[in-house]
């Protein structure tokens, strides 16, 4: 997850050249006094101007639920068009793919699969990431869900490979044509914005059921990050480079294929990284519509048994981890800085690439003469985990202990003195007020284009009918993010300030950001008992490891010759972090926030499910009843508030870089 | 070398004479139950909820032991996605529908013969407003919603503010309490929490502590067993009473000023299925069983987590008049 964030902040370097405006002109002036305008309004004109239901496009419901009957028409008609018929085929393929891969894996054995498993890292990846992919195959072992944790992998492996095999020649492109680049980021911004929940319905309808639909939702989350981060690898290649290639005749596809690729290498495994892990966030989601395995047993353990729900939940994490260390470590070593290769080494890296196919070979073949099972099937440490599990369950339950007192009331007040002032303020001002005061905000910290954008984005919010529900989510959304910057900012400069510190940091970032959050939102629920905290707190803890780590680079990557001068001045520690790094890191910081809010706002959606008002209850609500027009309608609204977020949000400096002047 | 080269070999005759042994063995005992046709292959849709485990499993099992089909179990969420993946042929045997076949964008599955309604599988399913008993020997006056009215202001929370809270149910299930408090005139501000074990967690958490909650609950399900429960009594039923709020009806609101009727609990199949000449077909649709049946299985896997096989197979064992009406016999 980190290598975005990264990329971003390389975008976002501090800048000596701080715009110096008049006090009265800050952002900060700027906002604040629009807040209080806003706030006036509000209490003179509390919930007198809802949004008018004469702006509002109220058969627009009915036309989407006719299109949904229209379409279940197509497909269950006599004679289904061509086009019904190839989404049909598609998803066949797509299901015997995964079968395919599945008893693949069944077939090479359990000995088999970790042997490899473990060889190809230490082969690709060096010692640490076979050590990680021990582990993995350990704890599928141990947990009893070794083949729940195939069918799992069958999966990654169906969409992470058909992800890459879209995604990283449009990403070539993408780096090779800036305007192709400008015309996919919304699309792909969209792919990501939109909650799962919202197209599992149509991919349903258009795909049916079963792995296949599994793998294609997965897909349409995996696809972005493997376009954007090929983009820029490719973007990356220094233009010298590229210049002297194409100087000594170089065709440009000989420049691309011999300069560009190369080069961006390691780039392009880190967009495999990505992928992968992005992939492996929708193994939950994919469980709700036939993809089998791990995600199947944490949805359906929610209702019955709770505690094997975590524990699957936990073998995910593990086995995301184990993914991500050994990617990165592949990456890593094809960077061609770090490597030089001599020919004797080169012989000596075939030779034991080689020697890792044999012995994969060999291992499975012994196996299977041995007559090795499938899936491992001895004894497991499962009951053991399982009663470790549910005691921790049952001590979240109980109402009595000192934990609960400390997060209940947590918990109260968020809700009495965050959440249901803000979303008062929000959802009964004066309809204009809040839809010129947000657009003026806008204006304000991210300039002209920003605003005009933020402007459109609200008023489809009021025209499709869901201004209420939006501005009910944008309350949360807006809790979760000052929380979520309070603790990013802090653990940042920290992190910044100490290494060790920061080497800490980044484990519990990995287990927040793969942990499925249907997961921890049943402790959560236990523990701040009121419907919309769990939500939002959940929001907090998926984002702000992101802000950290955003704050963190910032903060470092301040230039050193400037801390120096500060502290030749005679500045203490705490004046030089203060007056010197902070101000400096003042653009990765608003790039933390605005990453933050993006980020919060696809959790609170998904605390929809665990009854969160607004948005994300109204698509749960709209899949759970098929009502199509409801889901769809709350989707967009989602869609549009994300955007608009993040104009506002975006700083004039970011928006500029990436829009033109 | 060469000997190690006959060993695989030798091998593989051997698996393939125990392939024809087992073939003939498999073919001998399908011969000593001439009378039926074979069973073939059978999917079960299993529902979110423990109930519809505890119905899948008993099936499953009856299925298997006593036919010899092979029976698998799919997942997937109910209503419309479910009745798409019956009419692909991906599931063969829905047991527990709570009238979602009666929806008008499902109605076409059955319209065009891809679905059959088998009707009741037994289990009436009721709703209401519940709290907990110990509640109601405190304030014997919520009986009936008429006593609840003034009162309401012990059920208040964080989120109602200066009112009672309304714990309502998992926004998938039927409902129409928001639009029952603003009929009856009540002081009660409607949350939500979100989907079913959300709800449980907060109501169970304040029957732990001995607080008061009032909420959306239903019967049959297995935690009441473990949670004494009372039920408020609402308004009467009418003949034009609704149970599920629908905005299309209009704003006219005192249609749902009425009590949650009974719901009957339905069977569904594909019609391939039905014509397919298993004999797993008969026992479908002959299966049948009560509201404390389920919740005996229910009980067993959800509340004492045991294996949902072994919990089928105890209670199979416990009850073979039941199973052998099932079976036709």
């Amino acid at each position: 997850m980190s290598v975005i964030a990264d990329a971003a902040a390389a975008s976002a370097t501090p800048s000596l050249l701080v715009e110096h405006r008049p006090w009265w002109r800050s952002r900060v002036t700027l906002t604040a006094a629009i807040v209080g305008v806003m706030l006036v309004c509000y209490f003179a004109l509390k919930a007198e101007y809802p949004w008018p239901a004469s702006l509002t496009w109220n058969s627009l419901p009915t036309y989407l639920n006719d299109f949904q009957t229209w379409l279940v028409d197509q497909r269950n008609a006599e004679s289904p068009s061509f086009v019904i018929r190839a989404f049909n085929g598609f998803a066949e393929f797509l299901d015997s793919l995964v079968e395919w891969f599945t008893s693949f894996l069944g077939w090479m054995t359990w000995v088999g699969v970790s042997v490899a498993g473990v060889l190809v890292s230490l082969r690709f990846g060096g010692v640490r990431a076979s050590i990680w992919a021990l582990a993995a195959f350990v704890m599928f072992a141990a947990s009893g869900l070794w083949a729940e944790s195939m069918q799992t992998l069958a999966l990654m492996l169906a969409a992470v490979g058909l992800s890459l095999l879209v995604g990283i020649p449009l990403g070539v492109y993408a780096g090779l044509s800036t305007r192709f680049e400008r015309a996919v980021t919304p699309v792909l911004d969209a792919m990501q914005i939109i909650p799962a929940f919202a197209y599992l319905m149509p991919v349903v309808i258009l795909f049916s059921v079963g792995p296949g639909a599994a793998v294609i939702t997965t897909m349409i989350y995996a696809i972005p990050p493997a376009i954007r981060i090929t983009a820029l690898g490719i973007r990356g290649v220094p233009a010298n480079t590229v210049e002297a290639a194409l100087a000594m005749g170089s065709t440009p596809a000989q420049t691309l294929a011999k300069v560009r690729l190369p080069l961006a290498r390691r780039m392009l495994l880190l967009s495999v990284n990505q992928t992968i892990l992005f992939a492996l966030s929708m193994v939950v989601i994919a469980g709700l519509i036939g993809g089998k395995g791990l995600g199947d047993v944490v949805t359906s353990g929610l209702n019955s048994y709770p505690a094997l729900a975590l524990l699957a939940g936990l073998v995910i994490v593990v086995m995301a981890m184990a993914l991500d260390r050994v990617t990165e470590s592949v990456a890593e070593r094809t960077n061609p800085a770090r490597r030089h290769l001599t020919d004797e080494r080169r012989r000596r890296l075939r030779l034991a690439s080689v020697a890792t196919g044999i012995a994969v070979i060999a291992v499975v073949a012994v196996s299977r003469l041995l007559g090795v099972g499938a899936d491992y099937s001895r004894t497991t440490a499962r009951d053991w985990l399982l009663a470790r599990i549910q005691s921790v369950l049952d001590y979240v339950q109980n109402p009595d202990t000192a934990l609960f007192r400390v997060t209940s009331w947590i918990g109260d007040h968020i809700v009495q003195y965050g959440l249901v002032p803000f979303r008062n303020f929000l959802v009964e001002t004066p309809w204009p007020v809040t839809l010129l005061g947000i657009t003026l905000i806008s204006l304000a910290v991210s300039g002209r284009r920003s605003a005009i954008t933020t402007f459109v984005m609200l008023a489809v919010i009021g025209v499709i009918g869901e201004w209420a529900s939006a501005m009910d989510t944008a309350s949360q959304v807006l809790v979760a993010t000052v929380l979520t910057v309070v603790i990013g900012l802090g653990l940042g400069v920290w992190a910044a300030e100490s290494r060790t510190f920061s080497r800490i940091l980044r484990p519990i970032n990995d287990v927040l950001q793969t942990l499925p959050q249907l997961v921890y939102l049943i402790p959560l629920i236990y523990l701040m008992p009121v419907s919309v905290v769990p939500g939002v707190i959940a929001g907090v803890l998926y984002a702000f490891p992101v802000v950290a780590r955003l704050v963190e680079n910032g903060v470092r990557n301040v230039e050193a010759n400037t801390v120096e001068a500060a502290e030749s001045f005679g500045a203490t520690r705490s004046q030089v972090l203060r007056k010197v790094k902070v101000p400096l890191a003042q653009d990765a910081i608003m790039l933390g926030v605005n990453q933050g809010i993006i980020m919060v706002l696809a959790v609170v959606v998904i605390g929809g499910l665990v009854g969160s008002p607004g948005l994300g209850y109204e698509v749960a609500q709209g899949l759970a009843r098929s009502d199509f027009g409801l889901g769809v309608l709350a989707s967009v609204a989602i869609l549009a508030l994300g955007i608009a977020l993040d104009r506002v949000t975006r700083g004039a400096r970011r928006a500029q870089l990436e829009e033109g002047p | 070398m060469s000997k190690s080269g006959t060993r695989p070999v030798r091998l593989a005759l051997l698996a393939l004479a125990l392939v024809v042994v087992g073939a003939l063995g498999v073919s001998a005992s399908a011969f000593g139950r001439s009378n039926a046709k074979s069973c073939g292959t059978v999917t079960l849709d299993e529902n979110a909820w423990a109930g519809a485990t505890a119905n899948v499993y008993v099936v499953k099992y009856v299925l298997e032991k006593n036919l010899g089909c092979e029976v698998n179990i799919e997942k997937l969420p109910e209503s419309t996605p479910l009745f798409q993946a019956m009419a692909d042929g991906k599931v063969d045997v829905l047991l527990e529908d709570w009238n979602n076949i009666q929806l008008k964008v499902n109605q076409k599955y059955v319209k065009s013969g891809q679905l059959i309604d088998l009707g009741s599988n037994g289990v009436i399913g009721h709703i209401g407003w519940f709290v907990p008993t110990y509640l109601m020997k405190q304030y014997p006056q919520l009986k009936t919603w008429q006593g609840l009215k003034g009162k309401e202001s012990i059920f208040k929370s964080p989120e109602s503010g200066s009112q009672g809270m309304f714990l309502g149910g998992d926004p998938s299930y039927v409902q129409k309490d928001a639009q029952l408090i603003k009929q009856l005139g009540l002081n009660l501000k409607f949350v939500s929490v979100g989907a079913e074990p959300a709800q449980v967690a907060r109501w169970s958490q304040a029957y732990k502590q001995k607080k008061p909650i009032l909420f959306y609950w239903y019967t049959p399900q297995y935690l009441n067993t473990a949670y004494q429960l009372s039920e408020i009594k609402l308004p009467a039923r009418s003949k034009k009473c609704v149970d599920s709020y629908n905005p299309k009806l209009g704003s006219n609101w005192s249609i749902y000023r009425c009590a949650y009727g009974q719901t009957i609990i339905e069977k569904v199949i594909t019609s391939k299925f039905a014509k397919s000449g298993s004999p797993a077909v008969g026992v479908i649709k002959r299966w049948k069983w009560s509201a404390n049946d389920q919740n005996t299985v229910a009980n067993l896997i959800a509340g004492k987590h045991m294996d949902p096989e072994k919990a089928a197979e105890q209670w199979v064992k416990a009850n073979p008049g039941k199973v052998k009406a099932w079976l036709g016999k």
